[in-house]
């Protein structure tokens, strides 16, 4: 049996669909007007030495390292970085930014498309560390975000014990709001996004046994933003 | 696992709760850190009733809408090259995943946390089909090891346990030789999982929020097991509950906030991740991705007076919140909702003939009201749960007849001063020093645990005081 | 200024004492008093036992007596709340919305027409001892009234105000959920009482006898001697030279 057949049983979609509009006490609509958000908070636009305090700040509690680095001092600062976490291979992606800033690693492991799962998710399971440039960073969260891309799969950031963001400061934002207006504008004007889009703010963590904090449960155990 | 958890009578499991004070201490200490840390986060944010109203919009905006939010977010799925289901039951849900499974032959499969997968009984359906499951959020882990246990919190599933039961569990059922730090219990279940994500044929998760006009779903962990969960194997299913949809990344973003800072006190959790079906070219994520859209007895609250039930985004804040969750513990509610939520929708979702004592769990004290994030005027909808309850004739002959007495006396100037000359000679009679010490079923209830005045001479009361001034002239 | 008292059912049938002081205290502040005699209860009782149509006899009850009245002032939070309900409970019905929305503008708590109202925070009381306050959870969440009881306890000479822990959490009274699960209400009220204890305090106060029936209740079986008292009574605690000054 055809799988796509067997399982796209989804004659049900409009009876189900015309069930809540019948619930509503209505017919079924095709257009609404998404309203328009008002949302509280600071209209003004910080500038970037203020957001990077804020970031600084809310990183000591997310239990997230910032270093403050340069472009030119960049591979110094991350050599340094691993070797005081031991050394080990590095994963890193084909982002155009690690031969924009000339970056290098003795040990290095690439996530590539043409390896295929199953290598790549080994590679990245063997890195003591992962290596990212951030595409925003949200300073009141302590957040970066990143997007999967064929050169930088979805399991890219969880695997390694530490996760190493590089933060171009040009990228850092307020909030969370602005980078969802912005992907938003992406996905309306039908601009390339990513399959997969995270928002990753420190190391995983969990206070599932009494309510005591845990950092480094399933994802890494360490964070740490590098800005330059 | 199903909606219900336990089936013995409510009073017998509160009984129990009351009765387990390791259970009520560490209910009562996550209580009182969660209050703060979500009213630090609260009060961060600033304008917080601000951003409350904002998230009610957005959420009653979706559900006036949800037919065609749930159709824009089957075209988008569709178009990335993704399966969605839409499920009227359980069954319908639980069966369709089965069918999955099958066709895979899968036999490992992961999960993350998802209350609506309790809900449809998925975990007995793939245990039944002989697959190895396993729960990877660290609450949900250590309930499965312990034969499957019920959660007691919708965000911190093991709330009720503690660190020396969950280290002879461990220890029991895995071998675990380490201490009890929760350090050490969370590094053992890292490696024992790590193992099992790699290995695994389908992930599962929940979802917290379908995103209509992208095709994607959104999961808010802090554990990072959800995204491992979506990434690692080649078929991702993911189950939501109809409601829980938003137009775009932007309601996504306010509710998100709303969410990471009512459930943990945290401005954002540490992943908050948008996922759909992998792109071409890109080496992991899911090859197969399906999205099962639950109904399941949601349709039946749509439109209904209890309409505002499903603006609920699962935060837990008014269990942290709850003064009766507080004595009783989770389990008591004998549902996987527990909590002021839990006993607004629970007898929706499974009926009063299960569940008709939870709405009156509740002191009416509007602490749950106060906290929500979306504004559902929580303790309103339990009061309307007992008027349905009344309506329904499910009160019992002694409680009608004793409220129907009531309300003409308290209607009445001229029953009530038949009452109030009446109350204190016959209070007499069942009082000792001023006290009463026994009496029929509501005074019972009460003097078993408290004093109990009785009640003033008719000459003595306030209303004769009135009425005697102002005969007094002079006064 | 024309003030009605609400005595609330449970004054009238235990507390005289609390009725009184809230005459005396609005009386020394000038205000002239009545009390239309029809009144009986607010209908929160059968309200909340899902008794809706029961109640809104006890409703329209309260709705005639207070016809007439200018100000209707009552000793509890959570009865006036009620009062505040009615708009809701009859929303469409021709005869009694009006009605009901015409008592909710003119109701009080006391201590909210004191201070907003009357503009007064210091009455003239005096009372010598360490107290601690129990808010109750209808006058702080759905009256939303939070300020005023520690506005007008701060100006009270003599009196030493201590925070209570969990101020928040709920009592256990909740009306008819102390007799529907006495068990579940007995534990909020013990820890209630445990916090009350922890204070130091000798003086309970708050705004709601009903609470204060439970928490008492509970504290004198248990055999703890701290004296209760509605707010009311701290309020007319004055020195004997300035009583009977009733200001007209």
């Amino acid at each position: 049996m055809n799988m796509q057949q067997s399982l796209n049983s989804n004659n049900n979609q409009e009876s189900f669909l015309d069930h809540i509009a019948a619930k509503l006490g209505r017919g079924r609509i095709h257009h609404v007007e998404r309203p328009k958000l008002f949302l509280p908070g600071r209209k003004d636009a910080p500038a970037t030495e203020e957001l990077v305090g804020i970031l600084k700040e809310q990183c000591f509690f997310i239990h997230t390292q910032v270093i403050e680095s340069s472009p030119v001092i960049l591979q110094q600062t991350l050599d340094d970085l691993l070797a005081a976490n031991g050394g080990g291979a590095v994963l890193v992606s084909a982002d155009p930014r690690f031969a924009q800033y000339g970056l290098k690693f003795a040990d290095p492991l690439l996530w590539e498309a043409a390896a295929g799962r199953d290598e790549n998710i080994r590679r990245a399971a063997a890195a003591g560390t992962a290596v990212v440039f951030a595409d925003y960073a949200l300073a009141e969260s302590g957040t970066i975000v990143v997007e999967s891309r064929p050169d930088q799969g979805r399991a890219f950031h969880f695997l390694a014990e530490h996760y190493i963001a590089v933060i171009e400061r040009s990228r850092i934002v307020p909030r969370s709001t602005q980078a969802a207006a912005d992907l938003n504008r992406r996905v309306m004007t039908g601009e390339p996004i990513g399959s997969c889009i995270n928002l990753i703010s420190g190391p995983s963590n969990s206070a599932d046994i009494e309510m005591q904090l845990v950092v480094g449960v399933h994802g890494p155990l360490r964070a740490t933003y590098v800005l330059i | 696992m199903s909606l219900q958890t336990d089936n013995r009578k409510f009073s017998e499991r509160t009984a129990e709760g009351i009765d387990n004070p390791f259970m009520r201490s560490a209910v009562s200490s996550a209580q009182d850190s969660l209050k703060t840390r979500r009213l630090t986060a609260a009060t961060a944010l600033g304008e917080w009733e601000e951003w409350r109203k904002a998230g009610q919009q957005i959420r009653q905006h979706t559900l006036k809408h949800l037919d065609y939010y749930l159709q824009e977010l089957a075209a988008n799925i569709e178009r990335r090259g993704g399966h969605i289901y839409f499920a009227r039951t359980k069954e319908e849900a639980s069966a369709y995943i089965g069918r999955i499974v099958e066709q895979k032959s899968a036999k490992r499969i992961v999960k993350s946390k998802s209350m609506v997968t309790e809900e449809i009984e998925l975990n007995h359906v793939l245990l039944a089909m002989g697959c190895e499951v396993t729960e990877t959020d660290l609450g949900e882990y250590i309930l499965q090891v312990d034969d499957w246990e019920a959660p007691s919190h919708i965000v911190a599933p093991a709330l009720h346990k503690d660190r020396k039961q969950i280290r002879r569990v461990f220890a029991e059922r895995l071998g675990y030789q380490g201490d009890e730090t929760p350090e050490n219990l969370a590094r053992f279940a890292r490696e024992v999982l790590r193992q099992k994500f790699l290995e695994a044929d389908i992930g599962i998760t929940g979802c917290n929020f379908a995103v209509a006009n992208l095709g994607a779903i959104n999961l808010v962990t802090n554990e990072g097991n959800g995204d491992l969960t979506a990434a690692i194997p080649k078929t991702h299913i993911a189950v939501m509950g109809m409601e829980r949809i938003v137009p775009s990344l932007e309601e996504m973003e306010v509710l998100d906030n709303l969410l990471c800072r009512s459930a943990v006190g945290q401005k954002l959790t540490s992943y908050i991740t948008v996922m759909g079906p992998s792109a071409p070219g890109e080496a992991d994520g899911p090859e197969e991705f399906h999205l099962v859209v639950v109904d399941n007895g949601r349709s039946d609250i749509l439109g209904s007076e209890f309409n505002e039930a499903l603006q609920c985004i699962r935060c837990g804040a008014c269990l942290n919140v709850c003064p009766v969750y507080r004595h009783i513990g989770g389990h008591s509610y004998g549902s996987i909702y527990p909590g002021p939520i839990g006993a607004v929708i629970t007898p929706l979702l499974g009926g009063y003939d299960n569940y008709k004592e939870l709405p009156y769990a509740s002191s009416l004290c509007a602490a749950c009201t106060d906290v929500c994030p979306v504004k559902i005027p929580l303790h309103e909808q339990l009061i309307r749960h007992r008027q349905k309850i009344v309506e329904q004739g499910r009160t019992g002959t002694a409680d009608r007849l004793q409220m129907k007495a009531a309300s003409r006396v308290l209607s009445s100037p001229s029953l009530f001063g038949k009452v109030l000359r009446l109350a204190n000679p016959g209070s007499r009679m069942v009082s000792s020093r001023g006290r009463i010490v026994r009496g029929p079923g509501i005074v019972k209830g009460w003097i078993n645990a408290r004093d109990l005045p009785q009640p003033v001479r008719q000459q003595d009361s306030f209303r004769s005081w009135m009425e005697n001034r102002k005969g007094g002239a002079g006064k | 200024m024309k003030v009605s008292i609400f005595s609330t059912c449970l004054v009238d049938l235990m507390f005289p004492n609390v009725g009184k002081a809230m005459v005396e205290v609005l009386e020394r502040l000038g205000c002239d008093i009545d009390f239309p005699a029809s009144q009986v209860c607010c209908g929160q009782p059968t309200y909340n036992s899902g008794y809706l149509e029961d109640s809104k006899l006890a409703m329209k009850n309260m709705m005639l007596a207070f016809e007439h009245s200018d100000y209707v002032v009552g000793p509890s939070g959570s009865c006036i709340a009620m009062f505040h309900e009615y708009p809701e409970v009859f929303q469409g019905d021709p005869q009694w919305e009006l009605k009901a929305i015409s008592l909710k503008n003119k109701s009080y708590e006391l201590t909210q027409f004191i201070v907003h109202v009357l503009g007064v925070t210091d009455v003239g009381a005096h009372l010598e001892g360490v107290a601690t306050y129990h808010r109750s959870c209808h006058m702080t969440r759905l009256l939303g009234e939070k300020e005023t009881p520690f506005q007008l306890l701060e100006q009270v000479e003599g009196l030493r105000l201590e925070p209570l822990k969990n101020s928040d959490n709920c009592c256990g009274f909740g009306g008819t959920f102390s007799v529907k699960m006495p068990e579940i209400s007995a534990q909020m009220v013990d820890e209630k009482c445990a916090c009350v204890a922890e204070t130091g305090a000798d003086i309970l106060i708050s705004a709601d006898m009903g609470c204060l029936m439970n928490i008492g209740g509970r504290l004198s079986r248990n055999g703890r001697s701290i004296r209760v008292m509605h707010i009311a009574e701290v309020l007319n605690c004055v020195p004997a030279a300035a009583q009977g000054g009733r200001s007209l």
